[in-house]
């Protein structure tokens, strides 16, 4: 197998970004889809609505229901397909709220404690009970685990002579992470996007690093970035197994 | 109506941070891309979620 | 077929015979309650 280095830029519960060196498009592509469409998540998928006399319709709370990420144990504990059950009974003047449901599993709990369900009235009251199912991203997007997964080109910055004394002040835009002759990491945010902030005596040229690629991640709260990027990573590496053991003769 | 739980665009989830932005920014008089900052919502899709979002629950209720 | 008059508020059972009017008050607008039992919806 090639050789990859990771490096992480910035990371922590939710988002993450980290340099892959030494993969090619193509394969990054693949980290990307794998992230999006294959790690599965939990999502409520049927709704069965005991009272609702709140101003929105069964269909329309049951939408919203589907959109709350709900934390999902990767850990082999479920499979495709398995339900959890979670119910919510709220009565106004109030508002329900994501924190409301209760889950009859510890593990599978709304991620999001206060997102507004329904705003109830005086008098209006809703009860109900979810069925929530391990679902991968491909069949539905409520079951994306990675939001905003995304790659870009490592960006080199090179120095190559003194910037023209009578030059106009036009900036010099770059998004993503550069590296520098020095071989150090810095993100574009550093320095408001702009490279004349960072050299602003320099004649810079800027070149994409081949098969260097800054992945930018983050998640709806079912798992952290890291057992995302690892599912994501174990599924194509258990794809490829299966190829390999179907083409053996 | 109710606030979207999530944005259109990316699919980041956004209801939460509704309330508290109304508080401070609608009915407060704080500067809402202050407030979208604090809040930690960054991109450009999400934050038109909460900034050209109404709520119109109270003005649907006497109808039921 | 079960209706609340939405003037009095009463419930009226309706007939073929007796047209579209609460027995009670005589309003000629009913609503039609929601059936009471669990109803399942998918989230699609």
């Amino acid at each position: 197998m090639a050789d990859y280095d990771v490096t992480f830029i910035e990371r922590d519960d939710t988002e993450a970004r980290f340099l892959v060196r030494g993969v090619t498009p193509a394969f990054a592509n693949g980290i990307r889809r794998a992230m999006i469409a294959d790690v599965p998540t939990f999502s409520i998928d049927t709704v069965r609505f005991i009272e609702n006399s709140s101003v929105m319709f069964d269909e329309q709370l049951a939408l919203r229901l589907g959109l709350i990420p709900l934390t999902t144990p990767l850990g082999g504990e479920f499979d495709e397909d398995d339900t959890v059950t979670l119910a919510l009974d709220v009565e106004g003047p109030e508002t329900a709220y994501s924190g409301d449901l209760v889950s009859s599993d510890d593990m599978v709990q709304p991620a999001e404690e206060d997102v507004p369900i329904i705003d109830l009235k005086d008098g209006q009251r809703l009860e109900l009970e979810a069925d929530a199912v391990l679902g991968y991203g491909q069949d539905h997007a409520k079951h994306q685990g990675g939001v905003a997964v995304g790659y870009r080109h490592l960006q080199r910055v090179e120095v190559v002579g003194d910037r023209d004394e009578f030059r106009d002040d036009e900036p010099e835009i770059v998004r993503g992470v550069i590296e520098t002759e020095g071989g150090e990491l810095v993100p574009t945010e550093e320095f408001d996007n702009d490279l004349t902030e960072r050299y602003p005596d320099s004649e810079v040229e800027v070149h994409d690093v081949e098969n260097a690629f800054v992945f930018d991640v983050e998640t709806d709260g079912s798992f952290d970035v890291d057992t995302l990027v690892q599912a994501g990573i174990d599924s194509i590496r258990g794809r490829a197994e299966e190829l390999k053991e179907a083409v053996q003769l | 109506m109710m606030v979207p739980v999530r944005c259109f665009t990316c699919g980041n989830v956004i209801g939460g941070e509704w309330e508290e932005f109304k508080e401070r920014a609608r009915e407060g008089d704080e500067d809402p891309e202050e407030v979208l900052d604090e809040l930690g919502v960054e991109r450009h899709c999400c934050r038109r979620m909460l900034v050209s979002h109404e709520d119109l629950v109270d003005v649907v209720a006497p109808y039921q | 077929m079960s209706y609340k008059c939405s003037r009095c508020k009463r419930d009226v059972e309706l007939d073929s015979y007796g047209g579209v009017r609460c027995p009670y008050c005589g309003h000629r607008v009913l609503l039609k309650e929601r059936a009471p039992d669990v109803k399942e919806v998918d989230v699609e």
